[in-house]
């Protein structure tokens, strides 16, 4: 409740005090969804330990992990920006390319597979991160690399 | 009176039994038919669920992946109100009042809003 922003008649009025300084800075992500999904198995990839470190944090703060767990976050935080500044640097256009795809597709993976492949491909030769679907029952092709999609509608 | 008597020979034999050819195939050919179709049927459906399947496990995965960041994000900016409550308190009162009986985080059930409208 308390997290959404209050807007009232033609103004924003939210508290914009900043973080106090001993505090240290952190530019916040700043990505829309369709990038975030777009990135989500690289920053899986890259991010995982300290993905894993923050929520044992928090799952092991008993409450309080909104004050105790900043610096995880921080570091939780850095790494997804430097995933995304990387895929911005070196894979710009392919990123581009399968974002706007999924904006344009109802952010649905599966109809934009050949985008992703191209950004797949980039990502690993440039960046050594590979997409991976945990779980994937054995002896199958994982779904974003099957030739035939049934549900996509092109 | 002669009574009235069957004609000599007999009456000729009444047909009760259609005379029609019987249309397309034997049903077995349709039972069998049928059951060919409905299999390959349940076949592809059963193909589509585990495809949907695996689907759904991608996006599960795509969103596990981007839980930390999101939530991080999301408790930085709570602290940062949190911290700024309690300051304008210690301003405005003088003391940090505790309200709950605890040391948890608790979200706020109101937003504070400033006075002046921020960009």
């Amino acid at each position: 409740m308390a997290s959404r922003q209050p807007r009232f008649n033609q103004q924003v009025l939210i508290d914009t005090t900043p973080l106090p300084n001993d505090i240290p800075k952190v530019k916040e992500l700043g990505a829309s969804s369709a990038p975030l999904l777009s990135a989500s198995f690289f920053i899986g990839a890259r991010c995982k330990a300290y993905n894993d470190d923050y929520m044992m944090c928090k799952t092991e703060a008993n409450g309080r992990g909104e004050l105790d767990c900043m610096k995880e976050g921080r570091k939780v935080t850095r790494c997804a920006a430097s995933v995304i500044d990387d895929l911005n640097k070196h894979c710009l256009q392919e990123f581009h390319n399968h974002w706007q795809c999924l904006e344009n597709h109802n952010q649905q993976l599966w109809n934009c597979r050949g985008p992703e492949r191209k950004l797949n491909k980039c990502v690993f030769d440039n960046l050594k991160l590979e997409k991976t679907i945990p779980d994937t029952p054995k002896g199958e092709t994982p779904v974003h690399l099957r030739k035939r999609n049934i549900f996509a509608s092109h | 009176m002669p009574q009235d008597m069957p004609p000599v020979g007999g009456y000729s034999p009444v047909q009760y039994k259609r005379n029609l050819p019987a249309r397309g195939f034997r049903p077995s050919i349709y039972v069998v038919g049928t059951a060919l179709l409905m299999t390959f049927g349940f076949y592809k459906v059963g193909q589509g669920i585990r495809e949907h399947n695996e689907l759904a496990r991608e996006k599960m995965w795509a969103r596990i992946h981007l839980i930390p960041a999101l939530q991080a994000e999301e408790d930085r900016d709570q602290v940062r109100r949190y911290l700024a409550d309690k300051a304008r308190e210690k301003e405005l009162l003088g003391t940090e009042t505790k309200v709950y009986h605890s040391d948890r985080f608790v979200r706020p059930t109101f937003a504070v809003t400033p006075e002046k409208e921020t960009k």
